[in-house]
């Protein structure tokens, strides 16, 4: 029999619309596996059991009554903590908005709310996503749920944790130059970040107002799919928010593969940044996979990596700095040292290299946009390699990799990180689907064909089925 | 490749920035100026004028 934290939200929601699953006993399974676990993986910074307890009694009640709202009525989840929930505290992970309550929420809050899930918490971050693994905050930093000992990735760190580990059913990242994506890649789930626009940024603390993307991270593509049907609204309160036609997110993942264009940047990891054998080998048997689903398998070739991470490297530092110039300068002691360097080296990007990074971002968009034209989706690692150690990524010069997710944030596009099988060690392989810009339903559909043919879904960090833990 | 900034010069940079480095951080920001410097040359780079910047996808794309 599945333990209750392994089902899917796709799982799960028949159970509950049919009323042999409760809300309440779903919530309160999740709330003892939090409890009991979460003190080794520090995914939560604050956990609301009240809350959520009669969140879920009000869902049964209304599921009880025939007021089933969809499929994911009654779904316990978690949010970063830069996403403002009103009354509570949103904090950034940082000492510097501790006690900083938002009088409103989120707009994908309020939405997240409105379809019935239950919050079970706030979940770790990178310090105002962009810290990095940081030991000098209020809160630890979060682990990852297949090896104590390893980075879960950041900045959505806890979000990735939590999914894995079973301590949430679904969760809300963000994602400025890969901190949807990367955390997905390390602790093994998938992880959207949708196209610029579509889903709101309002009520979710700024790193970088150009490149940021809030989205789903959930142990599934179709759950994902599932949270983008609740999500992808036009928000007119978000400047950046685009009016289009929404998909049919769900619906999209019954169409077949067969016959997609697959363009493969083979360049970005074979020459443009050095990747582990063990990424390439579960690359190139994803792309066995999707030839034998009737894909078109082809290379295709893009600018190299450093040309991504220049206009992204320049465009965010600007952008972040102008955000907390005033708060930087004013009480620089509230944050911690990996954020403070990170956000300070903003004021060394003079406005002439600001708007020559705009320009070349909108070079890079149109020669996207003709590589589209010949393919469906283009595949690539998410990572370069497995998790590392937990502190071994640390210090600020790291940035300065290439990055195969910041490439997407440029361009805007929709991005999707799956799990391709596990290294010797026992730690996730990763791959990156992108798609066309609004076309995230596809992008989606790919990935959740690729799980269904596939068997690492199958496969949880085995540990979290026991009591007591140790790290390695 | 940018060379090094000197000690002195990135001080003036960063009293003029107005902001404060803790000392054991001072060579870590040195260095990532350097590589900062290096990607503001790489994007100077020779563009006709309707090289604008990014703003919003067209509607072809949508």
């Amino acid at each position: 029999m599945t333990a209750l934290y392994d089902l899917t939200i796709a799982e799960a929601a028949p159970l509950l619309k049919a009323k042999t699953l409760s809300p309440v006993e779903l919530t309160a399974a999740y709330l003892s596996r939090i409890e009991a676990f979460d003190g080794q993986l520090n995914a939560y910074i604050r956990v609301l059991p009240e809350q959520a307890m009669a969140a879920a009694r009000k869902a049964e009640a209304e599921i009880m009554k025939g007021g089933y709202k969809g499929p994911l009525h009654g779904v316990p989840i978690g949010l970063k903590d830069i996403y403002n929930t009103r009354g509570i505290p949103t904090t950034g992970h940082s000492a510097l908005y501790r006690d900083h309550v938002p009088e409103e929420d989120a707009t994908t809050t309020r939405l997240l709310a409105e379809a019935g899930t239950i919050l079970l918490g706030k979940l770790s971050t990178w310090e105002f996503a962009i810290g990095g693994t940081s030991f000098d905050l209020p809160w630890p930093p979060a682990r990852n749920p297949w090896n104590l000992a390893h980075d879960p990735a950041g900045s959505s760190s806890g979000a990735g944790a939590a999914i894995a580990a079973g301590l949430a059913m679904g969760s809300m990242g963000t994602d400025t130059g890969g901190s949807i994506r990367g955390p997905a890649a390390w602790c093994g789930i998938a992880g959207l970040k949708p196209t610029y626009g579509l889903v709101s940024r309002r009520g979710i603390l700024p790193l970088s107002f150009s490149l940021d993307h809030g989205g789903p991270m959930c142990w599934t593509s179709e759950d994902c799919a599932l949270m983008m049907d609740v999500l992808a609204q036009h928000d007119p309160l978000d400047p950046g928010s685009a009016d289009v036609a929404k998909p049919d997110f769900r619906g999209s993942l019954q169409k077949d593969v067969k016959g997609l264009r697959i363009g493969v940047v083979r360049h970005f990891f074979e020459t443009d940044a050095e990747s582990d054998p063990e990424i390439k080998a579960g690359i190139e048997a994803a792309l066995t996979t999707f030839r034998d689903l009737g894909c078109e398998v082809i290379d295709v070739t893009l600018s190299p990596l450093s040309a991504y991470g220049d206009v992204a490297a320049l465009i965010s530092r600007s952008e972040a700095f102008a955000f907390h110039e005033e708060t930087l300068k004013a009480t620089p002691e509230l944050y911690g040292e990996l954020a403070r360097q990170r956000i300070m080296m903003g004021a060394f990007v003079r406005a002439c290299d600001y708007v020559n990074a705009l320009r070349e971002r909108g070079r890079l968009i149109a020669e996207i946009a003709t590589v589209f034209e010949a393919v469906d989706a283009l595949i690539c690692p998410t990572m370069p390699g497995v998790a590392p150690k937990l502190g071994e990524l640390g210090n600020m010069m790291s940035r300065s990799r290439p990055s195969f997710t910041r490439v997407f944030n440029v361009t805007g596009s929709p991005a999707l990180s799956v799990c391709t099988g596990f290294s010797a060690a026992g730690l996730p392989l990763n791959m990156q689907i992108v798609g066309r810009p609004f076309q995230d339903d596809l992008v989606l559909r790919v990935g959740s064909a690729f799980e269904k043919a596939t068997s690492f879904r199958d496969r949880r960090p085995a540990q979290w089925a026991q009591p007591a833990l140790a790290a390695e | 490749m940018s060379e090094t900034i000197s000690v002195e010069a990135f001080r003036l940079l960063l009293d003029r920035a107005g902001i404060r480095v803790k000392p054991e951080s001072f060579e870590d920001m040195r260095n990532a100026y350097t590589l900062l410097q290096a990607m503001r040359e790489r994007v100077r780079t020779s563009r006709g004028y309707d090289a604008e910047p990014a703003h919003i996808f067209t509607p072809a794309d949508r």
